[in-house]
């Protein structure tokens, strides 16, 4: 003759909603306790994705399906990479754009003082390749580059040196020789430092490749950049590069093949392991919240045992009490799981709104908080929960 | 513990054999009651009357089955409740037992209507519609159609004991127990609750009503005395 449990359960549902009616002040704390916790834990997964999409930018930015080599220079008899393996390189499908680099030192003279400068010698790909940024003015033109024009493009900290003495459009000194300035660059990311030291960075001027290979005595090639078509062709990239240099050297292992991979699969592992300590620390709130709820559930059983008496004394079972109260710790939890879900989503979604950046929201991590928080406030409610449903009735009425 | 069933006639609501308890498991005990035996016959208005600390209050719990810590064997409408699980009497007492208090117990915070219709709500089988309207009618026969919406603390005493008393009749109870139903009332309005026990007598309820007030229990149609936690007339 029982009635639907769903009826049962909306029954209980508006016995626990009174309940929480009577101590509305206290009820809203133990929300604001619950709040915090899952705001904590939302929040802390924004910060750590983050964190995250910061330092694979830093090193994507390096240059997208990037892969380079370069001789270690540290054995005895040393052997470079020279203008044949590059040709070969260039052949490896999979690669779309490369550039050679030759690194050469010069002294220039700045205002009277001696000024050592790093001159690159490289092809227009560079600049793709590496995600260089312009400045101001332009990089070496593919007619420049094939009919070895003096031309130069300065690092910013170089044009910063030569501000007020010449700039873009003005000339510079190198090899005795006069080149024209066309431009300044900065590197797409300040710390490709990160992965290595860039040979783009300090106060270095670049040139084209031909140019710099009639003026200097330099063969050996510093380092080649290459292109990948696509982030799933670098792998093999790799390969073919590794298979040129094998069959062209004595001993493969005096060279370096590299792509980003590598690193990229280290700052991801790096910032979720960072992440999961940082949850782990906001899920301490969370406890705290739940420990606030047993608390408050406590106090509230405590307060209404002679409601609990007659309730029972009229015909209520233990199950219907028990799940009162339940109901009464899971509002609180369920409450504080939605308010921590504005908070933890919705400040940084609002600060990213203001500082125009893309913040990473990640709705598994607010399903899983919200379930987490009131499964907390369910757990902790069933202390105080099974305390009222097993009270004596006589007791409870407050007979002597 | 195993007293041979009684005749149980349908027409003994309540049949008690050797029934005893005794408050506090070690160390100081008292022996609240000390081997009852007593039958209630349907339609019965029966007063308990004693002392002070006799052991009446203790009994009705019992009768109730809102303690169920005692020795002995009891019978409620036939059937043996020793010994049932807590499921078990507390849907008994939804259906079986209407409590009336000396101190009323209705729950301050909701209305006398809300109040009425808990035990038909624990009883889960009726809609909530249903329930209201029936505790409105209880409440109504007991003059409160006027009161439905009002807290307990904003009524007459008369009028909140009224309200326990209909909330009480909601489930139509086989058994009307009341422990002191007039202790905490003036003459008056106790005269005026003893009419309405009258009253529910003549309309066929069966009712126990506990007191250690001669003039009260003079409403009763027949007096169980209790003495030391004992009786002598129990059976009748
Ligand atoms: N919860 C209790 N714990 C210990 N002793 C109790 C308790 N309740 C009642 N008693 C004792 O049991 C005896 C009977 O009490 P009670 O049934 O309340 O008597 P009455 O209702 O007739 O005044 C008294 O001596 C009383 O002190
Ligand atoms: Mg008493």
């Amino acid at each position: 003759m029982a009635r639907r449990a769903t009826d049962w359960f909306r029954l209980l549902l508006r016995f626990a909603f009174a309940g929480l009616a009577g101590r509305r002040g206290r009820s809203g704390l133990t929300i604001l306790g619950m709040a915090i916790g899952t705001a904590s834990v939302v929040g802390v997964v924004s910060i750590g994705l983050l964190g995250r999409e910061y330092v694979v930018s830093l090193i994507e930015g390096v240059g997208s399906n990037l892969v380079f080599t370069y001789a270690h220079s540290r054995s005895v008899d040393p052997e470079w990479i020279d203008f044949d393996d590059v040709g070969a390189f260039r052949r490896i499908p999979g690669v779309r754009d490369l550039a050679p680099v030759l690194i050469d030192s010069q002294v220039m003279s700045v205002r009277g003082q001696a000024q050592p400068v790093d001159v690159l010698g490289t092809t227009p790909a560079y600049a793709r390749v590496r995600n260089m940024v312009l400045v101001a003015g332009r990089f070496v033109t593919d007619q420049e580059e094939s009919s070895g024009e003096k031309v130069a493009v300065l690092s910013q900290d170089l044009a910063q040196l030569l501000a007020g003495t010449t700039g873009v459009g003005g000339w510079i000194r190198l090899y005795d020789l006069r080149f024209r300035v066309v431009g300044v660059y900065k590197e797409g990311v300040e710390s490709a430092a990160a992965v290595q030291k860039s040979e783009a960075a300090g106060v270095t001027a670049i040139v084209p490749l031909s140019t710099l290979r009639s003026l200097s005595q330099r063969r050996a090639v510093d380092v080649v950049y290459m292109q990948a078509r696509t982030p799933d062709a670098v792998a093999g990239v790799v390969r073919g590069v590794t298979e040129v240099l094998r069959t062209r050297h004595r001993d493969v292992n005096n060279f370096e093949v590299q792509s980003l991979d590598q690193y990229l699969v280290l700052a991801r592992k790096v910032s979720d392991t960072l992440t999961l300590v940082l949850i782990a620390i906001a899920a301490i709130s969370l406890l705290v919240g739940g420990i606030g709820i047993m608390n408050i559930m406590l106090i509230t059983v405590t307060e209404r045992t002679r409601d609990i008496g007659i309730r029972l004394a009229l015909g209520a079972h233990r199950r219907d009490i028990l799940m009162q109260f339940l109901l009464e710790a899971g509002i609180l939890s369920f409450a504080g799981g939605v308010v921590g879900i504005a908070i933890g989503a919705g400040v940084p979604l609002y600060l990213g709104a203001i500082y125009h950046v893309e913040v990473p929201v990640s709705s598994l991590s607010v399903l899983i908080a919200f379930l987490v928080s009131v499964a907390v406030g369910v757990f902790f409610g069933l202390y105080p929960a099974r305390r009222a449903a097993a009270m004596n009735i006589v007791d409870a009425l407050g007979y002597e | 513990m195993t007293a041979p069933a009684p005749e149980a006639t349908p027409a003994r609501v309540i049949r008690m054999a050797n029934v005893a308890k005794t408050y506090g498991r070690n160390g100081a005990n008292v022996a609240a009651l000390r081997g009852i035996d007593l039958a209630i016959r349907e339609g019965e208005f029966v007063a308990i009357m004693g002392r002070s600390g006799s052991g009446k209050s203790t009994l009705l719990h019992i009768i109730g089955l809102i303690d169920t810590e005692y020795e002995g064997s009891y019978w409620l409408d036939g059937r043996l409740v020793s010994g049932r699980t807590a499921e078990e009497l507390a849907t008994l007492r939804n259906r079986t037992i209407g409590f009336v208090f000396q101190t009323f117990l209705l729950l301050p915070q909701m209305t006398i209507l809300e109040n009425a219709e808990l035990p038909a709500l624990y009883a889960r089988d009726r809609s909530p519609q249903e329930c209201r309207a029936i505790a409105r009618a209880r409440l109504e026969e007991m003059g409160l159609g006027h009161r439905l919406d009002h807290k307990p603390g904003e009524l007459s005493i008369g009028q909140r004991q009224r309200a326990a008393i209909a909330r009480a009749l909601v489930n139509r109870p086989r058994v009307l127990l009341a422990d002191e139903p007039t202790g905490a009332l003036d003459s008056r309005t106790a005269d005026e609750i003893l009419d309405i026990f009258a009253r529910l007598h003549r309309d066929g309820a069966t009712i126990v009503m506990v007191t250690h007030d001669p003039d009260v229990a003079a409403a009763a149609e027949r007096i169980i005395h209790v003495r030391d936690g004992q009786t002598s007339d129990g059976l009748v």
